[in-house]
């Protein structure tokens, strides 16, 4: 009797009779069934799947409508659900990427677009004001001068090399905005890592410490970044992160100068940073370039100072290493965090 | 009534209105709306959601309104359903509601 | 004398039928909170039709709100909306008793108090859904004087009956209509029929009109506005019904100018409820 009725969730990795038929209809639509996906809206009518779209975390990804029934409102429907659906799991903050022929349709979802990779991808966001009101908390926190730089440290967790990094860059700038990636996705958490670069820093006075923001590598502006898969490196993998800094973040804070840790070990990490050259540098945008600083890596004994190297101490216990590693704010967390069993 | 978390109510459909009600870190009341006939009815769609606001004593919070061409009697009903589930109103008070 | 042919059923949570409803002008429209709205927007639809119920339009137009029934936790909030809203009835689904309508009475007096509408304003329906029901429909059509019509639901019915529909003329739900038919004349109150599924078959629809109409229902439940016309067209007298009608009525007339206490018609007596009929055709006529 009504529309509602035909909707229902779906979790793929339950479900594998229903993942196929959503596999098919996505592929009828020229899209692949992203892993990433842990629930979905799906229509039938008539047991036949006819709309799906699925939810990682708070962005809408894989949606299609059956080609017979576009133009219906089955479309706004599914919009309808699956806003319902991320609503009902805390997530009210939603995000969306899209090829940019698809825009008018996601309007209609009351998705706003924030940045496009040219002839290749939308971002957009379920808010009009959302990234304006984002940036006016920002301009707030504006410092005068003429070289203002900005850092996004994951600091999984601070070491001595992030401690570098920052000094090295606080002592170029009149002002330094430093950003920590809020996702808990890491070893240690977003409160734990936030905490200890907060404790690590003090001491740098033209500093602004900023918590972590869904606009700054997040699962939303970067998904690849938190994928275990590295093959999925390619042009524009970082862009739509790099270009939000760039058109938004950057031009709020009147930053000038990015400054980022030259990465000899994570192909992740050295893949971002090549990119953002490219995007923060090179490529075209009304916002203003922002020169990009590859500061070379602290080291202790020749080995560049990295916190995957402070993870591994960490497995094996060994806190002596790691005290040659870490500030001591660090240090003490650590012992405390993961005191030696008795052997 | 006091906005305690995030709620919505309503949905994309044509003559309806998808409302988003959300705390507001600074204490004021914030409404913005999105529309598809925002020349012609903008004024009075925000009329009507703030009158509705109004008789709720809702003094602060983030009010996002994204309208399809609802009547006023869709968008006050959907304005009070997202209002009501944001503060977790359990009892209804009536007189504030019509 | 109000007629109840079509009784529309609207979704309570659609902003976009509950907008344009009215346009289709049915007899009756039935705002539904109960099987058309999900358990997570029975307090979002009871909003909009509580703002609904006051839109202009309805004004003109009986309406009905269908509240949850009163075993889930829905229904009370249901029934302030319904009743403050100023619904012309409440529909109780799932009836099964005369206790449930006498129990729905004592709270619709309670809000109609509290809010200032005149005690016995709001009208209340039962709708029939199962075989207690069906057993129970006399005591329930007569559970009240707010009663004006009392519904055969047959999805839920046949469910409980552990059989289907079938097409033709349809035994499974012989004994149930004529039952609901018998309690609503027994209690002089409407008598609707089952809602017809099938939007897409119209001949099926008529077929079952017919089988309604000639029992004796005053009308059905129906799921879509296509439906309204069709019905009242198949409801409406043949010419030869609105001749004779009008025939029966001038006799009334000019025995009542004649001062005279009996009607008669080509040499026979006409009783009152065949002139009650004749206004009835002539209304249907008028209306369809």
């Amino acid at each position: 009797m009504n529309a509602t009725a035909d909707f229902y969730t779906v979790h793929p990795k339950d479900a594998p009779a229903e993942r196929e038929d959503i596999r098919r209809l996505l592929a009828a639509n020229d899209l692949e069934l992203d892993d990433q996906i842990e629930v979905f809206v799906v229509c039938r009518r008539e047991g036949r799947l006819v709309a799906c779209a699925g939810l990682d975390h708070y962005t809408i990804k894989c949606v299609a409508v059956a080609q017979d029934l576009r133009g219906e409102s089955l479309s706004l429907d599914l919009g309808s659900e699956v806003v319902h659906l991320a609503a009902a799991r805390g997530q009210f903050h939603l995000f969306l990427y899209t090829a940019p022929h698809n825009l008018p349709l996601f309007r209609g979802w009351g998705f706003y677009p924030l940045v496009e990779v040219p002839e290749r991808v939308v971002l957009m966001e379920n808010s009009p004001v959302a990234l304006e009101r984002y940036c006016d908390s920002l301009r707030a926190q504006r410092r005068p001068g003429k070289t203002i730089g900005g850092i996004v440290l994951n600091a999984n967790p601070f070491t001595l090399g992030h401690r570098y990094l920052v000094e090295q860059a606080a002592g170029a700038c009149d002002w330094l905005h430093v950003f920590v990636v809020k996702e808990d996705a890491s070893m240690f958490s977003y409160a734990d890592r936030f905490a200890l670069v907060a404790a690590g820093v003090k001491g740098i006075d033209n500093l602004t410490l900023y918590p972590g923001s869904d606009y700054i590598i997040s699962r939303a502006t970067f998904p690849g970044y938190f994928l275990k898969e590295k093959g999925l490196i390619e042009a524009s993998w970082a862009a739509v992160d790099l270009l939000l800094f760039r058109d938004y973040i950057a031009p709020a804070l009147g930053i000038t100068h990015r400054y980022v840790g030259s990465e000899p070990f994570d192909v992740v990490t050295r893949s971002y940073n090549a990119q953002m050259k490219q995007w923060l540098e090179r490529a075209a945008s009304t916002a203003a370039a922002i020169t990009v600083v590859e500061i070379p890596r602290a080291s202790l004994g020749g080995v560049p100072i990295s916190a995957t190297e402070v993870r591994r101490r960490l497995a094996q216990h060994d806190f002596r290493a790691i005290g040659d590693l870490v500030p001591a704010t660090t240090l003490e967390f650590l012992e405390r965090r993961f005191p030696a069993t008795v052997q | 009534m006091k906005v305690i978390k995030e709620a919505i109510a309503g949905t994309l459909e044509s003559s309806d209105l998808l409302v988003k009600v959300a705390p507001s870190d600074r204490g004021t009341r914030d409404v913005v709306i999105r529309s598809e006939v925002i020349k012609q009815f903008g004024k009075q769609i925000r009329r009507v959601v703030t009158d509705t606001l109004d008789k709720l004593s809702v003094s602060g919070g983030s009010i996002v309104v994204e309208d399809k061409g609802a009547l006023d009697c869709v968008i006050r009903a959907r304005v009070q359903a997202a209002v009501l589930r944001a503060c977790e109103a359990n009892q209804l008070e009536w007189e504030r509601l019509s | 004398m109000k007629l109840r042919r079509s009784m529309l059923f609207v979704p309570g949570d659609n902003g976009a039928m509950l907008s344009t409803s009215f346009v289709y002008n049915p007899d009756s429209v039935m705002f539904d909170l109960e099987d058309a709205v999900s358990p997570r927007e029975k307090d979002s639809a009871r909003l909009m039709v509580y703002q609904a119920l006051q839109h202009p339009a309805y004004r003109d137009i009986e309406t009905v709100v269908r509240i949850n029934g009163v075993d889930t936790p829905f229904w009370q909030e249901d029934l302030e909306a319904a009743v403050r809203g100023g619904a012309d009835i409440v529909r109780l689904p799932k009836t099964e008793t005369a206790q449930e309508i006498q129990e729905l009475e004592t709270h619709v007096a309670r809000i109609e108090k509290a809010c200032g509408r005149a005690v016995g304003d709001t009208k209340l329906m039962a709708a029939i859904e199962s075989a207690s029901g069906v057993v129970n429909a006399v005591a329930i059509a007569r559970a009240s004087p707010r009663m004006v019509a009392i519904a055969m639901a047959g999805f839920d019915y046949l469910v409980d009956m552990h059989t289907r529909r079938s097409a033709g003329w349809e035994p499974e739900l012989f004994y149930a209509r004529a039952a609901v038919l018998h309690a609503a004349r027994a209690a002089h109150i409407d008598a609707f029929d089952v809602v017809y599924g099938n939007v897409n078959d119209d001949e099926g629809f008529l077929r079952e009109v017919q089988i309604a109409k000639q029992l004796g229902f005053n009308g059905k439940s129906l799921i879509h506005p296509k439906q309204i016309d069709l019905l009242h067209k198949a409801y409406a007298p043949t010419e030869a019904e609105v001749s004779h009608a009008k025939r029966v009525l001038a006799a009334a007339d000019e025995a009542h100018r004649k001062g005279l206490g009996v009607v008669s018609l080509d040499g026979k007596m006409v009783d009152p409820p065949v002139i009650h009929e004749a206004e009835m055709a002539l209304q249907m006529a008028e209306a369809a």
